[in-house]
């Protein structure tokens, strides 16, 4: 009889049952939502293929705990729909023409045009679309450095943009909230049970549950985590910020204020009193479509608990008053007391762990380095910011389609596809239609590949060494679970093997992986093969959590060129001067999404519901993976999430074909009769594109009658972005009808 | 009284984060299309006031089952010693009478139209003293395993059975 529920895998015990079913294990990193610091693994191999996954229990990240994703990343590795060889294309684009080529010619091609575009149109000209925050964002960062672009093309929609008003405010980032000790926890625009359930927040949630704190969800649609929440703030797409207004209206009115606080360490409070009684609870209700009674009630059950933390999502970075919603949160956080104390929301904590070398060249960063950026992410003022200098995501492909200030010529996509993942896509693929050259490097078939110049084919994380990574107090070196499937390289070797080609060697070790971590090791006095004799890694010591850190928090520098600090005054910068000398609004303010029920009434008769899009779901990350049976059987279509009484007004059932029709685009997909959202909205995953060949399913169109949330919305620049931190509006209004 | 092996389920813990269920598709290599186990979500109530339940279901290797009592060809047995339920593929001529007598709706029928389901793993168990991996893989124990006595196991049945019939 088993010893019972002695829970998830140690090293031990994974090289016992290796043996007793005739396989190896390899200790290593899951790579199905990164690479980045991923959850802790034991890949098992039997005759040489990789077949099975399980959590590592030393992980002190996922504490040996999967989500769905890590257990099928075998069936992502011997994916059909894995590239096999660099290619390049011979069709005209998006045709999907392609013919097989080396490795060294296609790092030929790349460099050749890049040198010959450098010298003849500058080295500003070449791109480097961001993916999410990966393990080698810092390679590409690098890459372009050595070459001479600042054109690093930030994504608005990913805790970026909340890092930035964060820090502007209080100088630090508020990464979720102290959920171990909070009474009362606002679950903000976040999903803390499908991002990263493998990891704390969602085991955070279910143990903050049994121990009595009242969890209250502000969302427009609720998932699994609707079982926990004791109330369900059901608010309009993209409104978050009206609502945070609104709350301030209350918490300053009834002086749920802890003023010691405030006259010590905030800056411009007697302004934002006044500036505050404009935003009623009715006037949000009108336009948040939460009820003024329950703004109210919300808000003095936050005011008033002493330990109340908001965990503040990735929703809220989805609308053009994201930095007002973002901004106006953070105040009430901080006026109310419950900044960086017991149950509130903390400051990042510090550790003995040292930090790894980083492989960023920002020390070269100039004033006129600045100048050059095709179209910045953050105003100039502001740049760099922390992951170095950026230009947004979608301004990148405005400057090829208007030229100004320039065009970028060439555009690297390393593992993003910005026809599925930016919003606008009938532009984005104008744009690489006219676009001189495009490279898109990824492990399998991407949505927008059929436009590229050259195709180059990445390993899975399954198939390399590297890198080695470091997170909180951890460190642990990625290995091999099994050769290379095909002819593959990593995405560091890609970067490496084209900066030596570029004649960058003296700044890409020569192109040699192993001297570049080497490199990153020497603060730990440690060598790569050290670490790597450590099979789970190994773990540091975390300081003694240590509270009201304001003083060290509050004179933080930027890391702009000027590094000026965050907080001018040392103290909240509530009233922003920083913001007001850059011309941006010193108080958080309302600003309409392109079109909603309160900004553009007149389209509500023929477009009667609001539409937006999840960011996270349980099984895919992102718009990859659609090509895993294993996750596709559990959500094998797109669906949209209907009420039940918006789909009987239509004459819809559970599972019916449906059109789904804004002014800008219209879908095809499934819907799902949903209880658990707003009957005025109707939500769907983004990112769907790809078919899954073991299911038969094949891919939807990118465009019109396909599946993709993005080509929903408006990309007017004047209405469809946040003016100060660009930040993409993600909601519309749209008519839903049978197919 | 002999103890026999069951699943214990806590729906207040569950995330529905679908773990237990590909542990499951992939350590067993179930075959495409088949559930062992599955996650599912329940709604109560109405907007505003709705809110949900989790169930992760498979097999309950009931204390008597009723698959056994409805299937013509006495295909399914249950072990004696740890209460185990399984089926005789040899037997079994794939005429789903036991899928319209189970109260979990578990029985399975894939490529070979023979009735196939959880078998608790009784290789892992029994012969590596293991977990069974869909237990190992619930990061918030809502999922155990235990040997436990005929009452206690038939008030586990109950409970799930209350929470599908929602
Ligand atoms: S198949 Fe159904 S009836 Fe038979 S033991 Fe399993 S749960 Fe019980
Ligand atoms: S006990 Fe084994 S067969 Fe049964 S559900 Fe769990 S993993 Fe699947
Ligand atoms: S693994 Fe656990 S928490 Fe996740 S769905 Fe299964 S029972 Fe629920």
């Amino acid at each position: 009889m088993p010893k019972n529920n002695k829970g998830p895998l140690t090293y031990e015990e994974a090289l016992a049952l290796s043996k007793k079913t005739r396989q190896t294990v390899i200790p290593t990193l899951c790579g199905m939502c990164g690479p980045t610091m991923g959850c802790g693994v034991y890949a098992f191999v039997k005759d040489g293929i990789f077949t099975k996954v399980s959590g590592m229990k030393e992980s002190p990240i996922n504490h040996g705990a999967l989500c769905a994703k890590g257990f099928v990343a075998p069936q992502w590795v011997y994916s059909p729909d894995r590239l096999k060889t660099p290619l390049q294309r011979i069709g005209e684009k998006g045709e999907g023409r392609f013919r097989e080529i080396t490795w060294n010619e296609a790092l030929e091609i790349i460099a050749g045009t890049l040198k010959h575009q450098k010298e003849k149109y500058g080295p500003e000209t070449l791109a480097m679309l961001s993916p999410a925050k990966r393990s080698y964002s810092d390679y590409l960062y690098r890459f372009l450095i050595a070459h001479g672009s600042p054109n690093y093309g930030h994504s608005g929609i990913c805790a970026i943009q909340k890092m930035f008003s964060f820090m502007y405010t209080v100088g630090g980032n508020l990464r979720g909230c102290d959920y171990q000790n909070a009474d009362v926890i606002l679950i903000w625009g976040r999903q803390p049970i499908y991002s990263g359930p493998s990891q704390g927040s969602a085991r955070a949630l279910v143990k903050a549950k049994q121990r009595g704190a009242k969890i209250i969800t502000i969302k427009p649609s609720v998932e699994a985590d609707g079982g926990f929440a004791d109330i369900w703030v059901p608010i309009r797409p993209g409104t978050d910020a009206a609502l945070a207004l609104a709350m301030l209206h209350v918490v300053v009115n009834e002086d749920l204020i802890d003023h010691e606080f405030v006259d010590t360490w905030c800056y411009g409070y007697d302004k934002l009193k006044e500036h505050i009684q404009l935003y009623t609870p009715a006037w949000a209700e009108t336009i948040t479509g939460v009820p003024a009674g329950q703004i109210i009630h919300v808000a003095r059950i936050y005011g008033k608990a002493e330990k109340a933390g908001i965990d503040l999502g990735n929703g809220v970075e989805h609308a053009p008053s994201a930095n007002d919603a973002i901004r106006a949160v953070t105040i009430l956080i901080a006026i109310t007391g419950h900044l960086d104390r017991p149950g509130g929301n903390l400051f990042p904590p510090s550790g003995e762990m040292p930090t790894p070398k980083s492989v960023h060249l920002r020390e070269r960063y100039t004033r006129e380095w600045v100048d050059k950026l095709v179209g910045p992410e953050f105003p100039k003022a502001f740049q760099p910011f922390v992951e170095g200098t950026s230009s947004a995501y979608y301004r990148i492909f405005d400057s090829v389609l208007t030229e100004k200030p320039y065009p970028i010529r060439t555009i690297i996509a390393p593992g993003t596809q910005p026809t599925v993942s930016t919003r606008g896509s009938k532009r984005v693929v104008e744009a690489l239609k006219k676009l001189d050259f495009y490279v898109v490097a990824d492990v399998a078939r991407t949505a927008d590949m059929d436009y590229a110049d050259i195709v180059i084919p990445l390993a899975t994380p399954y198939e390399t060494d590297h890198p080695f990574e470091a997170r909180g107090n951890w460190i642990m070196a990625r290995n091999r679970v099994i050769e290379p499937l095909a002819d593959y390289k990593s995405m560091y070797e890609f970067i490496l093997d084209l900066g030596a080609q570029m004649g960058y060697g003296a700044d890409f070790w020569n192109g040699s992986m192993m001297d570049s971590m080497n490199d990153q090791l020497t603060p730990f006095n440690m060598t790569i093969d050290e670490l790597r004799r450590h099979p789970t890694g190994i773990k540091y010591k975390s300081m003694p959590r240590t509270y009201e850190n304001y003083r060290e928090f509050f004179s933080k520098n930027s890391p702009g060129l000027s590094g000026k600090p965050f907080l001018p005054h040392g103290k909240v910068e509530i009233y922003n001067t920083t913001f007001e000398e850059e011309g941006f609004n010193p108080l958080p303010e309302w600003r309409e999404p392109p079109e909603s029920m309160t900004g553009t009434p007149e389209l509500v008769k023929d477009y009667p519901l609001i539409l937006s899009d999840y960011h996270t779901s349980k099984l895919y990350t992102a718009s990859w993976q659609r090509n895993v049976p294993h996750l596709r059987e559990i959500m094998p279509y797109p669906t949209l999430h209907i009420h039940p009484d918006a789909a009987l007004r239509r004459g819809i059932n559970n599972d019916d074909w449906i059109i789904v029709e804004s002014p800008h685009g219209w879908m095809k997909v499934k819907a799902e009769i949903y209880e658990g959202i707003r009957p005025d909205t109707v939500m769907i995953l983004h990112g769907w594109w790809q078919g899954c060949v073991e299911l038969g399913i094949r891919d939807f169109p990118i465009l019109d009658g396909g599946a993709n949330a993005n080509n929903m919305y408006s990309v007017d620049p004047d209405k469809a972005f946040d003016p100060l931190i660009t930040a993409m509006s993600s909601q519309t209004l749209v008519q839903v009808r049978k197919a | 009284m002999p103890l026999q092996y069951g699943f214990v389920f806590d729906p207040s813990k569950c995330i529905q984060c679908h773990s237990c269920e590909m542990a499951c598709k992939s350590w067993r290599d179930v075959e495409l299309g088949i559930h062992w186990r599955q996650v599912k979500n329940i709604w109560e109530n109405h907007y505003p006031e709705v809110t949900c339940v989790s169930v992760s279901v498979a097999c309950m290797h009931c204390v008597e089952p009723e698959c056994i009592k409805a299937c013509p060809e006495e295909a399914i047995q249950k072990l004696p010693g740890n209460g185990i339920v399984i089926v005789d593929k040899e037997k079994c001529i794939g005429c789903r009478t036991c899928l319209d007598a189970c109260p979990f709706g578990v029985p399975q029928f894939g490529e070979d139209e023979k009735m196939q389901k959880c078998d608790m793993c009784i290789q892992e168990i029994e012969y590596q003293n293991e977990l069974p991996p869909c237990v190992r893989a619930c990061p918030t124990q809502a999922l155990l395993f235990e040997e436990t006595e005929e009452e206690r196991k038939k008030v586990m049945e109950q409970s799930v059975q209350a929470l599908l019939s929602r």
